[in-house]
C-alpha cells in the first residue's frame, strides 16, 4: 500500500482500524527516502532513529486501546532551523554544524505529542536567508518537477519533500515569502499565518518582527489539520497571539463563494509577470468565479516600495538575532584569537556563508550611525502605510488574489552571481510579510514545460479560516493539488 | 537618503562593527553587490512620510508583562553542554581585557 498518498485523518484510521502499523507506515517512508531522496536531497538528516522509536510508542499505545494523538501516524519533514532536541539543527549553515539543541522549538513539540512523526530535518538557504535553497552551506535541493531546478526557498527542502511525496506534512517558516514560494513552484499547497498565530520559540530568529512557522501540505484539508495543533500562544513567544482559535476543520465549507468579493491586484498583474504564470492565476480566479464569487480589480499602490522596506528591516533584524553566533556557546568554534574581537571576527568569518554575510552587513550599514534614520525609520513608515493599503483593500473585497512568484522555477545557478535579482523575485510574497496578514498558497496549473504555478490568497488578520475555505472548496473543483511529479 | 557609493574603507568599517572578518576576495566580490542594493533603496526617497508614525510590530497587542516568579530554565550543566569550551562551571573565552 502506499501510505505517503493519504491524507492525514486517512492514516490515523488505517491505525485505530489495525490495518497498518506505525511501524509498517514509518518504514515505507524511509524506504522511499533512501530511494528518492537521493536525487532531490531534500534532507539534510534523516531521523531513523527517532521515527522508528516514535512509531512503536504509538503501536503500543494502540496495542494497549489507549487513546492516540490527532496526527497519529503521519510522517512529517522539519526544515533545518526548528530546534529538535537530541537530534541536530544546522539551519544548513556551517555555523551550527554539529549543533545538539538542549530543547525543542514549541510548534515541533506541539505536533509531537499529538503523535506525529518526525521523518528528517530538510534542508534551507542558511537561517533561511534566500529564495532558492543555493544558500545552504551543505548542498542544493532540487526541484522534483525537474531536477535540474531550484526547488525555491528558503524552505525548499520542505516543499521538495511534500511535493516528492517523503512526508504527509512539513513544517517550513516564511518571512518574506519562505513558505509560499517554495510550496508555488513545488506544486504543493502552503500557508503563511497572520504574524503571531505560531509560535516563534526554538526556531532560529531570522527576523523578529516578520518570521511566520507555518506548514506545507498536498491538500488544505491536510493545513488545516496541522495548523489546529500549532497555533496559538506560548509564554515562551511574548508576540504569540491571544486569540482563540477556530476550529479549522469544520469551517473549510463555511466560506460560501457565491457573491464573494475577490480582489485581484492590478500592480501584481504587469508585464513583470511571466505570461504563463499570469494566465494560469487568472484562470484560478476564473474557477472561483464559476462558482458565483465576484472578481473586482484592486490597487496596492505602495507594491513597489515593499522590496526595499522588506531588505531595509529585515537585515536590520538580522544583523541584531544574528549577534549570538559568537563561536563560545555553541556551534562551531576556531582557534583562539588574539583577543575576543579578533576571535568573534574570525569564527563569523570562516564559517557564516556568503549570503549570511552579506545580510548582516547591509543591516549593519542600515542601523550604523547616520544611515539610521535613513533608512530603518524611513523603510518602518513605508511599512505603514504597506499595511494600511492591505487592510483599506481586505475592507473593500474579501480577498485578495495574486500570484506567488512572477516565474516558474529557475535554472540552478542562473541567478547566483546577482544578489539584487534574486531578491526581486521574491516581488510578489514580500509585502504580505510586511503587513504581517495571513496567505495561503496552493497549486493552479502547469506551464508549457511541465513546471508547477501557484496562487495565493490573502485574508486579512487572522483570517486563516476563511482562506482556508476559499482554497478547500477551490481544490475540491481542481486537481492541481494531486498531481505528482514522475521520480 | 543618499545614494552615496560604498567604499572599501565603509565596508571594511561595517564589517568591523558586525564582527566579520572579510577576505579581500569577499569584499572585491561583495562591493558591488552591496552598492547595487543599496542603490536599490532610493525607491523609497520618493515616498512621502511626514505624517507616518513608523511600524515596529503588525499586531497590536500591547507590551505583555509576566508574573515576576522563577520558572523553569537550563541547569547549569546542561546550559554549558554544547560546547567543549567550558572550565569549572563556566565558558572559556579568550582574553577579553588587555593584560
Amino acid at each position: 500500500m502506499d501510505y505517503s498518498t493519504l491524507s492525514i485523518p486517512q492514516i490515523r484510521q488505517l491505525l485505530l482500524d489495525k490495518k497498518a502499523t506505525a511501524t509498517e507506515i514509518t518504514q515505507f517512508f524511509l524506504d522511499k527516502i533512501k530511494l528518492i531522496d537521493p536525487q532531490i536531497k531534500a534532507f539534510i538528516t534523516i531521523t531513523e532513529k527517532e521515527a522508528l522509536e516514535k512509531a512503536a510508542e504509538i503501536d503500543k499505545k494502540i496495542a494497549n486501546n489507549e487513546t492516540i494523538g490527532k496526527l497519529a501516524g503521519s510522517i512529517m519533514a522539519v526544515k533545518d532551523i526548528f530546534l529538535t532536541k537530541d537530534i541536530e539543527t544546522t539551519a544548513s549553515s556551517q555555523v551550527l554544524k554539529g549543533y545538539i539543541p538542549q530543547y525543542s522549538s514549541t510548534v515541533y513539540q506541539k505536533l509531537l505529542d499529538q503523535d506525529a512523526i518526525i521523518i528528517g530535518k530538510t534542508n534551507t538557504d542558511p537561517f533561511a536567508f534566500g529564495g532558492s535553497t543555493e544558500n545552504s552551506g551543505f548542498f542544493t535541493t532540487k526541484n522534483p518537477w525537474n531536477l535540474d531546478m531550484i526547488p525555491g526557498g528558503s524552505s525548499g527542502g520542505s516543499a521538495a519533500a511534500t511535493a516528492a511525496n517523503l512526508c504527509h506534512f512539513a513544517l517550513g517558516t516564511d518571512t518574506g515569502g519562505s513558505i509560499r514560494q517554495p510550496a508555488s513552484l513545488c506544486g504543493v499547497s502552503g500557508l503563511k499565518p497572520t504574524y503571531g498565530l505560531n509560535s516563534r520559540f526554538g526556531i532560529t530568529a531570522m527576523a523578529s518582527s516578520f518570521d511566520c512557522p507555518g506548514v506545507f501540505a498536498r491538500s488544505v484539508d491536510d493545513i488545516a489539520t496541522v495548523t489546529q495543533i500549532t497555533a496559538g500562544h506560548d509564554k515562551n513567544d511574548a508576540t504569540s497571539t491571544h486569540q482563540t482559535i477556530p476550529d479549522y476543520s469544520s469551517l473549510l465549507d463555511s466560506v460560501n463563494l457565491k457573491g464573494l468579493k475577490i480582489g485581484l491586484p492590478k500592480e501584481y498583474f504587469t508585464q513583470a509577470i511571466n505570461p504563463e504564470v499570469k494566465a494560469k492565476v487568472l484562470e484560478a480566479a476564473k474557477v472561483l468565479e464559476s462558482k458565483g464569487a465576484i472578481l473586482k480589480e484592486v490597487s496596492l499602490p505602495s507594491t513597489n516600495l515593499g522590496l526595499a522596506v522588506y531588505y531595509i528591516l529585515v537585515p536590520s533584524e538580522i544583523s541584531a538575532n544574528m549577534s549570538r553566533y559568537e563561536g563560545i556557546r555553541f556551534g562551531q568554534t576556531a582557534p583562539d584569537g588574539s583577543n575576543i574581537i579578533s576571535y568573534y571576527m574570525n569564527v563569523r568569518g570562516q564559517f557564516m556563508e556568503p549570503e549570511v554575510k552579506r545580510r548582516i552587513i547591509i543591516g549593519t550599514y542600515a542601523l550604523s550611525s547616520g544611515y539610521y534614520d535613513a533608512y530603518y525609520t524611513k523603510a518602518a513608515k513605508v511599512r505603514t502605510l504597506i499595511k494600511q493599503e492591505f487592510e483599506s483593500v481586505l475592507a473593500d473585497v474579501d480577498v485578495i488574489l495574486a500570484p506567488v512568484s512572477p516565474t516558474s522555477a529557475w535554472k540552478i545557478g542562473e541567478k547566483c552571481s546577482n544578489p539584487l535579482e534574486m531578491y526581486l523575485a521574491d516581488a510578489y510574497t514580500v509585502c504580505i510579510n510586511v503587513a504581517g496578514v495571513p496567505s495561503l498558497a496552493l497549486p493552479c496549473g502547469f506551464n508549457s514545460n511541465n513546471l508547477p504555478i501557484g496562487f495565493q490568497l490573502i485574508g486579512n488578520f487572522f483570517e486563516e479560516s476563511k482562506i482556508m475555505s476559499i482554497g478547500h472548496q477551490y481544490q475540491q473543483i481542481t486537481d492541481y493539488h494531486l498531481q505528482t511529479p514522475k521520480i | 537618503m543618499s545614494s552615496s557609493k560604498i567604499t572599501l574603507e565603509t565596508l571594511d568599517h561595517i564589517a568591523k562593527l558586525a564582527r566579520i572578518k572579510l577576505s579581500d576576495h569577499e569584499k572585491e566580490v561583495f562591493l558591488p553587490q552591496l552598492e547595487s542594493v543599496i542603490e536599490y533603496f532610493d525607491v523609497l526617497n520618493s515616498v512621502n512620510t511626514d505624517n507616518v508614525s513608523p511600524t515596529f510590530r503588525v499586531i497590536e497587542e500591547s507590551n505583555p508583562l509576566r508574573e515576576d516568579v522563577i520558572g523553569e530554565s537550563f541547569s547549569q550543566k546542561l546550559a554549558l553542554s554544547s560546547t567543549k569550551n567550558t572550565q569549572d562551571g563556566y565558558f572559556v573565552v579568550t582574553n577579553t581585557i588587555k593584560k
